[in-house]
């Protein structure tokens, strides 16, 4: 025991002796710390959404790069031969190193913390359920690692066997590119790394409920890590001359393989593909569409509890943590968006060029179950011809009691998501967007379709605006809804208006689309393929507009 | 007192081939015990397996009176190796390194004593990497004493050292003698083996061939006399087939235009065959009829040779005798006694080409 101590001691001792070993244990999570900083400068709270990311990014390194780096060298030159020379069994070496690089894997992630604490960002929400969620993925990647380091003979195999599970972990498994940027098929693959688990616990504890909402991610870490030690344990050989020495040696890499492959089984099985996040948006514009969303399949394990509780034990003002929250979905989220539902274009968008998304506020709250509103009249056939006032046209019929029972503001989008996005008030337009965003608000003043008498159909058409530049995802998309609110605010009574978008928000595809292709003036092109993704967005645009003029769910 | 190490028909395979094919020696308290042979004879294997980092596949090894296979922790406890292929962890200074493989033993020698015996106190809380070769030898036989072992294992402790160094590390070695410690010692360097060992084993192919004190091996084989000699003009080579005593016939120099002959190569003598202990009827060196030497084609004719003999008198007589018959004269001649070497070379001359294990 006394000489495990000593080799963890000198360990330790040694590696801070190393300049280069500091360097990538220290200063390389540091710098990708500040790279994120940079990548989202236009959140309210600097990084407190993206530490899951980074403290993963950490391990990942450590123990992909770092902890199999110092086995392999170590066998290669012969030290643990050495270390095989004496009365102490060459396991207990080998825990010492693991527990060594996790000791250093925690002060670098103490690092970062601190780190992001300089830049603004809050004190954890749950420190100690933060240090059980970076455990167990340090538990689960240090056991990666030592997997590593029984199949590579060399450094340079570390190298290449580090990189060819390092880098699409961090690109399509959801630990440095956000899994709602990422197209359906990498979500299903992520399912089978690690990294996806990991990012989702640690991020519960920094800004969200805390462990209790990611029970699976933690079973997932652990199984992973188990299945891991025991295909290290099963390969491990002390002299490089040794691979697979002993004949079953290959099998146990097929045990560390199946803790991945039990693992994406497991959450393909439970309908964990989708994150909560992508799914409530989805879900949304399924009910903004008027369509039912489909029954929660997933099991209650997810608690019901809105995303914006006030975590116990937290030292945030409520203010702090209401755009420390991301987390829109207050109900258990579909595990696959309804089939009519227009589906949001996958945007296999790179963490660099993601647009900066801005801090949602809480939504309130709905006991709500999501339903499809019922159509209060029957829908008329061409609802913009009507306006006489002898007869009253159907959206005219729609009460505010109606509009706040059946609408679901909690289930909207965020604002600062990649679907129907509006920039916060302060975010400033980049610069390259400036002539187009001109050309817009001049057109919009003299825009036909804008300026029809009929209140409803001037309504529909100038939503499609936004909702068109949604669907082609132009630079200027988070900066035009606000734009179109204003005029709509300006030029028509709040009470008409919510009617109004209420009743396009039930009917989108009732009236007419034909402004879609009469955006030219505007500086948009012309006719989005798809009409019914451009409906669904109108929907939801519509929705917001209510949330903001009602209340229930305001602009920050 | 029992002997500290006694290995017995010690086998190990490594596919098709066998790197150790039943190896027999003792031991005894207090000796240095060398074992000898060319790179791939076995050695490291040997001593692998008997240090508990290799599984044999067959034979008993017992050090210290407990059985090795069943007990290497123990063992260990009482063992002390430096090995040639071992390393230390990156940056570390000699005193950290004794201090860390101290902690692992219940008996320990303290790392300041031990800095002071091999005179590495003024390197002490340097980095290992910046010693030179000779103080990280020395530093290698620190760490081997540092559980204060009953046996050390020393495995080609002067390889790669220069000449000073070289004689450092003998003295250190030498010193392990008068304090009564038993070690065993590989080396391919014969006057490394002849200066330090108290006896020795000559490994072959993974077998023993030769056991014996250095003194007694050299004076077995020092019956057999070398006689190297040239002439002025070139004589047939057919002429030493019928020398007696003779041998073994090198060809030297040939006469311009000749054909070359190759490899020198020398054989015991089968009448005067040094009575060293033979391990195994296959040993080419036990056997006269496979003798390898080569022997001048009878054709050839060749200006210088060197013979073995047990008879140099007779041998010789013959020679200057048949020389003088044929009008050549002698340039030089040369009579000299075996050395640990040509024992070394007579016991190992058909394993050399053996891949190494």
């Amino acid at each position: 025991m006394n000489g495990i101590w000593h080799q963890l001691r000198t360990h330790l001792t040694l590696y801070f002796r190393n300049r280069m070993a500091m360097l990538y244990g220290y200063l390389f999570p540091s710098v990708f710390l500040l790279a994120f900083y940079v990548l989202y400068r236009y959140e309210r709270v600097p990084l407190v959404r993206h530490m899951g990311e980074l403290l993963t990014v950490t391990i990942l390194g450590g123990a992909c790069f770092g902890l199999a780096t110092t086995l392999v060298s170590e066998r290669e030159r012969g030290v643990w031969r050495r270390y095989r020379l004496a009365p102490i069994a060459t396991g207990a070496i080998v825990v010492s190193t693991l527990v060594a690089r996790y000791i250093l894997l925690v002060t670098a992630g103490l690092l970062q913390i601190a780190l992001a604490m300089g830049l603004g960002m809050p004190l954890p929400a749950h420190p100690l359920h933060l240090v059980v969620a970076f455990s167990l993925a340090a538990f689960a990647f240090l056991g990666l690692g030592l997997v590593i380091a029984m199949l590579a003979d060399n450094v340079p195999a570390v190298q290449a066997l580090g990189q060819t599970i390092f880098l699409p972990m961090l690109i399509i498994g959801g630990v440095a590119v956000p899994l709602t940027s990422l197209p359906d098929w990498a979500l299903h693959l992520s399912a089978y790394f690690p990294g996806r688990y990991a990012v989702e616990a640690i991020q519960a504890t920094v800004n969200g409920p805390g462990l209790g909402s990611v029970g699976f991610s933690l079973l997932a870490l652990l199984l992973i890590g188990t299945a891991a030690c025991v295909a290290g344990a099963g390969m491990f050989r002390w002299d490089a001359k040794q691979r697979f020495a002993t004949s079953h040696g290959k099998g146990w890499l097929a045990v560390a393989l199946a803790g991945w492959v039990g693992v994406g089984l497991l959450a393909q099985w439970q309908h964990r593909i989708i994150p909560m996040e992508l799914a409530a948006e989805r879900a949304a514009i399924a009910a903004a569409a008027n369509r039912p969303a489909p029954a929660p399949t997933v099991p209650a394990e997810e608690p019901p509890a809105p995303a914006g509780a006030p975590a116990s034990g937290s030292d945030l003002t409520a203010d702090e943590h209401a755009s420390a929250d991301t987390t829109p979905a207050a109900s258990p989220a579909p595990s696959e968006p309804a089939p009519a539902t227009p589906a949001p274009t996958s945007r296999p968008t790179p963490a660099a060029i993601t647009p900066p998304p801005a801090p949602e506020p809480v939504p309130t709250p709905r006991p709500t179950a999501p339903s499809a509103p019922a159509a209060p009249t029957p829908a008329p056939a061409r609802p913009a011809e009507s306006t006489t006032a002898a007869e009253p046209a159907p959206w005219e019929k729609v009460t505010r009691d109606q509009v706040m029972a059946d609408l679901v503001f909690d289930r909207l989008p965020p604002d600062s998501g990649v679907v129907t996005p509006i920039a916060t008030a302060d975010q400033e337009p980049p610069e390259e967007t400036w002539t187009d965003l001109d050309v817009l608000y001049n057109g919009l003043q003299t825009w036909a379709p804008g300026r029809v008498p009929d209140v409803l159909e001037r309504t529909r058409n100038l939503l499609f605006v936004p909702s068109v530049i949604d669907v082609f995802q132009l630079p200027t998309e988070p900066y035009v809804p606000q734009m179109v609110y204003d005029i709509l605010e300006r030029d028509i009574d709040k009470d008409v208006l919510i009617k109004v978008l209420y009743w396009i928000a039930v009917h989108p595809d009732e009236g007419s689309d034909a402004a879609v292709d009469q955006m030219a003036p505007l500086g948009i092109p012309n006719g989005p393929s798809d009409i019914q993704e451009v409906r669904g967005r109108l929907g939801v645009y519509a929705v917001k507009l209510i949330g903001r003029l009602t209340g229930a769910r305001p602009a920050r | 007192m029992p002997p500290k190490v006694r290995v017995s028909d010690l086998r190990k395979r490594y596919g098709a081939l066998e790197a150790v094919a039943g190896i027999d020696f003792t031991i005894e308290d207090g000796e240095i015990f060398g074992l000898l042979g060319p790179n791939g004879a076995g050695k490291t294997t040997t001593i692998e397996c008997v240090l508990g980092l290799i599984q044999p596949d067959a034979g008993t090894i017992e050090i210290c009176g407990l059985d090795a296979r069943r007990e290497p922790r123990a063992v260990r406890e009482k063992v002390g190796a430096a090995l040639q292929t071992t390393a230390l962890p990156d940056r570390i200074t000699p005193r950290e390194a004794l201090d860390l493989f101290g902690a692992f033993y219940q008996r320990r020698e303290s790392a300041a004593a031990l800095l002071d015996r091999f005179s590495l106190t003024t390197k002490a809380d340097v980095a290992v990497d910046t010693l030179s070769g000779g103080q990280k030898q020395r530093l290698a036989l620190a760490l081997a004493f540092v559980n204060a072992p009953e046996l050390v294992f020393l495995d080609e402790p002067t390889a790669g050292l220069d000449a000073h160094a070289r004689r450092e590390l003998h003295a250190e070695i030498q010193q392990m003698r008068c304090d009564g410690h038993t070690v065993l010692l590989t080396t391919h360097d014969m006057d490394e083996a002849a200066l330090l060992c108290d006896r020795l084993a000559i490994i072959s192919k993974g077998r023993v061939v030769a056991t014996g004190r250095p003194r007694d091996l050299i004076a077995d084989s020092a019956r057999v006399q070398q006689i190297t000699f040239t002439t002025a003009r070139p004589f047939p080579a057919a002429l030493l087939d019928v020398l007696p005593g003779a041998s073994d016939m090198s060809p030297g120099a040939e006469a311009p235009g000749l054909r070359e002959e190759g490899d020198v190569s020398r054989q015991a003598d089968l009448n005067g065959a040094p009575r060293l202990r033979q391990d195994g009827d296959k040993s080419p060196q036990a056997d006269p009829d496979g003798a390898p030497g080569l022997r001048p084609r009878g054709d050839t004719e060749i200006t210088s040779a060197t013979l073995r003999t047990s008879t140099p008198g007779a041998t010789l007589l013959a020679l200057v005798t048949a020389l003088e018959a044929h009008g050549v004269g002698l340039d030089e001649l040369h009579v000299r006694k075996a050395t640990l070497e040509d024992v070394f070379v007579d016991l190992t001359a058909t394993s050399t080409t053996e891949p190494t294990t």
